[in-house]
């Protein structure tokens, strides 16, 4: 998409001030500069201009304009995303929605609450809490990521083994459409006589509108919570000891796996004790009531023990099941710390592949010399591969995006997806075309045209066009 | 247990080439559903078989002509079950059409719908091309959601020809409980106990009782009962009686609509009072599915938001009326799906 005259430039921008304060326009290059990328910081790029509404109006006014003047816009929450889908366009606007930030309703009758999209993810839980509800999806990045950005990357998190994706926890979403108008999809109650629009709407990655309202179902704290943790020392016992767990009928609140190079780590980086010999840590939640957590925990002990876990602990506080779960949630920082830079992926496998993928995973890893650390939601087969490398040495970035791409092809050569639940952003557009066909790839950009005909909404993103996918398998072919 | 999917597809090139509206039918249980219309069947019933299944993967993997008897016999098998719980409908009743008609039974508001369960389907555009999406893997975000935008659609965007699901374990105990209690009095109930963190799997209003199903582990199912029984003077129902009564809350055959009468549905919050729907006769998933009866078709004066679910006028629109930016996109959406109208014309919507 090309950039503007410079006559169409003046303007657009003269437009765009009559809509908004000046204190919600960013135009200097140094003070876009915090929003030239989102969680995935090796793609860079500076918007033309950087808005920040307040107001529904503003939005609207907003998304007008672009319409008009055939400007690209992609909106933004708090820039957390890891597929850089909310890396800015160059000619077009940045819209980011970090001021709609208030919890607007919680209802305790109905268990749900209203918010706006840039209420954090952790504020709603908080707030929720003396009423003794949370929200379930709880991505790592929870402190800072916004509920609207959920819905776009249609975030998972810990607790979606038992308690779902965003998806499934959403009662309604209200969205401006790239002509300004407002449409609400769900309602009050549980379902709505109309194809699912609600559904489409989570992790469409800001190519179908703005969203600017949301509500969220919220979920009664369970009476006992008991967290335990469990030692392998080897990676593909402890992956049995997941397909076994699940297969016999018991679905933790949440059940994670870290591999030796991500323990040792976050055992570094927070010190909470993990077992640094381990080759696998297991470690699981069960929540319910008093005499469901006790029978679940006899029974999960006693599966991971027959997998040959040399030891278990079980929490004896919530302090102890905090600290727990802090040197998983801090994974990725930990092994930051150990790596100049890290790359970060998101494939999804049969549970019953793990120990192939985690197998062939090794193999990669020596082939492009490049060490590989395993975190993952091993309940649900979402595997979240960090590969480490250094940025500053000629040719490694490459490398490890070459690593990165021969996992998710991996991944879905087993069955599995490219992604899970951070989204294809920018970041797997070279793997869509190798998960669908050409028939689906056409089917999404005419869902997308249905939304937004120009084309205007994070374009570039998500959905690669049909020459794009031309390109990328003639390349592959070559 | 045939792949038709060749066959389908032919079937529907060739209604595109001589433009053919067509009437997708499965197990043709569920024609009382939507508005009627008139177009050519074309039929998927023979389209059946499951095509794969791996208990501890959890996944089942089925041809949309399936029907739900045979995938819930494969499933009980292995000791699981469909979280969503759809009715059968005399055994009539496919999971094409479950997922087309939204379908799901009383352990909605803590299993989940039929979108919850579904992990990717395959369906043939108005263009006559096979398609799948999504997969069969827990966590999927790649593409848009085409797989859940199907759930509620009355097939009017493709015509489904398989479709994966998340199972789960059957339960190890079940207990149904039972309290005389007039409909506010159980409205209460419901809303305080319907969101607590307890072993619940159904909770509903019929004629003067509540009705509470509770479902789980043995130990959690045992405890839940005392805890309430300390509240309420319940008392067990028998268990065949309580099958009996389940499988008919399942089937939506609790409520009889008589010749001339209206079934109507509505889906709304649990806590509104008994009163929000006129002529109600029976409030399921603990207060947010309300079903009333009527002679005339009045109750859409009363709430806008209604369904006529079964008899009446079915040439006018059975759904309540959207505004015109959202009939629009919808009218865009089929389009990009359908640009020949060829699925199941104006079945959700006279304009759609």
């Amino acid at each position: 998409m090309a950039a503007l005259s410079n006559s169409n430039h003046r303007l657009f921008m003269a437009a765009l001030a009559m809509c908004l304060p000046s204190s919600s326009i960013i135009v200097s290059q140094e003070s876009q500069r915090p929003f030239e990328c989102d969680g995935l910081a090796v793609y860079q790029q500076l918007p033309m201009v950087t808005v920040l509404p307040e107001t529904l109006f503003q939005v609207q006014d907003v998304l007008r304009l672009c319409s008009e003047h055939g400007v690209p816009l992609v909106p933004r929450g708090a820039g957390t995303s890891l597929c850089a889908g909310a890396m800015p366009h160059a000619h077009g606007v940045l819209l980011v929605m970090t001021k709609f930030d208030q919890i607007l309703h919680i209802d305790q009758d109905t268990a749900s609450a209203r918010v706006q999209p840039g209420v954090r993810n952790l504020a709603l839980s908080e707030a929720a809490a003396p009423l003794g509800l949370y929200y379930a999806p709880d991505p790592s990045s929870q402190i800072a990521c916004t509920i609207g950005g959920n819905v776009a990357e249609n975030s998972g998190g810990v607790h979606c083994l038992k308690y779902g994706l965003t998806v499934n926890n959403l009662l309604q979403v209200t969205m401006v459409t790239v002509a300004g108008e407002l449409v609400t999809f769900g309602g009050d109650g549980l379902d709505e006589p109309s194809m699912d629009l609600l559904s489409l709407v989570a992790g469409s990655e800001g190519l179908l509108g703005v969203v600017v309202e949301i509500k969220v179902k919220l979920l009664p704290r369970a009476p006992r919570v008991q967290v335990l943790m469990a030692a392998f020392d080897n990676v593909i016992s402890a992956g049995d000891a997941v397909a076994a767990l699940i297969g016999q009928g018991i679905i933790p609140a949440g059940l994670e796996m870290m591999d030796h190079l991500a323990i040792k780590a976050a055992e570094d980086f927070v010190k909470v004790g993990y077992p640094t010999d381990a080759q696998a840590l297991l470690i699981c939640e069960l929540d319910g009531t008093d005499a469901e957590v006790e029978d679940q925990l006899a029974a999960v002990s006693a599966c991971f023990s027959d997998h040959g876990s040399y030891q278990i602990r079980v929490a004896k506080d919530a302090q102890e099941a905090a600290a727990l779960w802090q040197g998983r949630k801090s994974a990725f920082p930990a092994v930051g710390s150990i790596s100049p830079d890290y790359y970060c992926m998101d494939g999804t496998i049969p549970r019953g592949q793990v120990a192939h993928v985690l197998t062939r995973i090794r193999e990669l890893s020596q082939h492009y010399g490049l060490a590989v650390a395993n975190v993952f939601h091993a309940g649900d087969g979402n595997l979240h591969p960090l590969i480490l490398f250094d940025a500053s040495i000629e040719g490694q970035l490459d490398q490890a995006e070459a690593l990165g791409g021969d996992i998710l092809t991996l991944c879905v050569d087993v069955g599995g997806t490219i992604t899970g639940e951070h989204g294809v952003g920018l970041e797997k557009m070279p793997q869509m075309p190798y998960q669908f066909g050409d028939a689906e790839l056409a089917q999404f950009r005419r869902l997308k045209a249905a939304f937004d005909p120009s084309d205007l909404l994070n374009p570039g993103k998500g959905i690669p066009t049909l020459k794009y996918c031309q390109e990328y398998r003639s390349l592959q072919h070559a | 247990m045939h792949d038709l999917t060749p066959q389908l597809v032919e079937q529907v090139q060739q209604a595109r080439a001589e433009q053919t509206p067509l009437h997708i039918v499965g197990g043709n249980s569920k024609s009382h559903l939507g508005r009627a219309t008139q177009a050519q069947p074309v039929n998927v019933v023979g389209h059946s078989g499951i095509i794969s299944y791996n208990p501890t993967e959890l996944v089942i993997r089925a041809r949309s002509g399936t029907t739900i008897q045979e995938l819930q016999s494969a499933l009980a098998e292995q000791q699981q079950r469909l979280p969503f719980e759809p009715p059968h409908h005399q055994g009539l009743a496919t999971i094409g059409g479950t997922v087309a008609a939204n379908q799901s039974g009383p352990s909605r508001p803590w299993f989940g719908a039929v979108k919850d369960s579904l992990l990717g389907l395959g369906l043939i555009n108005g263009y006559g091309e096979a398609m799948l999406f999504g997969g069969q893997v827990m966590k999927n975000v790649a593409g848009f959601d085409v797989t859940r935008l199907q759930t509620g659609a009355m097939g009017s965007l493709g015509l489904i020809t398989e479709v994966s699901i998340k199972v789960l374990p059957q339960f190890n105990a079940n207990e149904t409980l039972v309290c005389e209690l007039n409909a506010q009095a159980a409205l209460k109930q419901m809303q305080a106990w319907g969101n607590l963190s307890m072993p619940l799997s159904g909770m509903c209003y019929w004629q003067n009782k509540l009705y509470v199903r509770l479902q789980g582990s043995v130990a959690g199912v045992e405890e839940t009962c005392k805890v309430f029984s300390k509240a309420l003077p319940l008392v067990v129902l028998e268990a065949d009686l309580a099958q009996e009564f389940w499988q008919k809350v399942t089937e939506r055959e609790l409520l009889v609509a008589q010749e001339k009468q209206i079934m109507w549905r509505w889906s709304g919050p649990s806590n509104a009072p008994a009163s929000a729907l006129d002529n109600t006769e029976f409030i399921n998933w603990a207060g947010s599915e309300r079903w009333a009866l009527t002679t005339a078709s009045d109750a859409t004066v009363v709430n806008p938001h209604v369904t006529q679910y079964r008899g009446g006028d079915r040439s006018l629109d059975v759904n309540p009326s959207i505004n015109a930016h959202d009939q629009a996109l919808q009218q865009r959406i089929k389009h990009a799906f359908d640009p020949d109208g060829l699925f199941n014309v104006g079945r959700l919507y006279s304009w759609l």
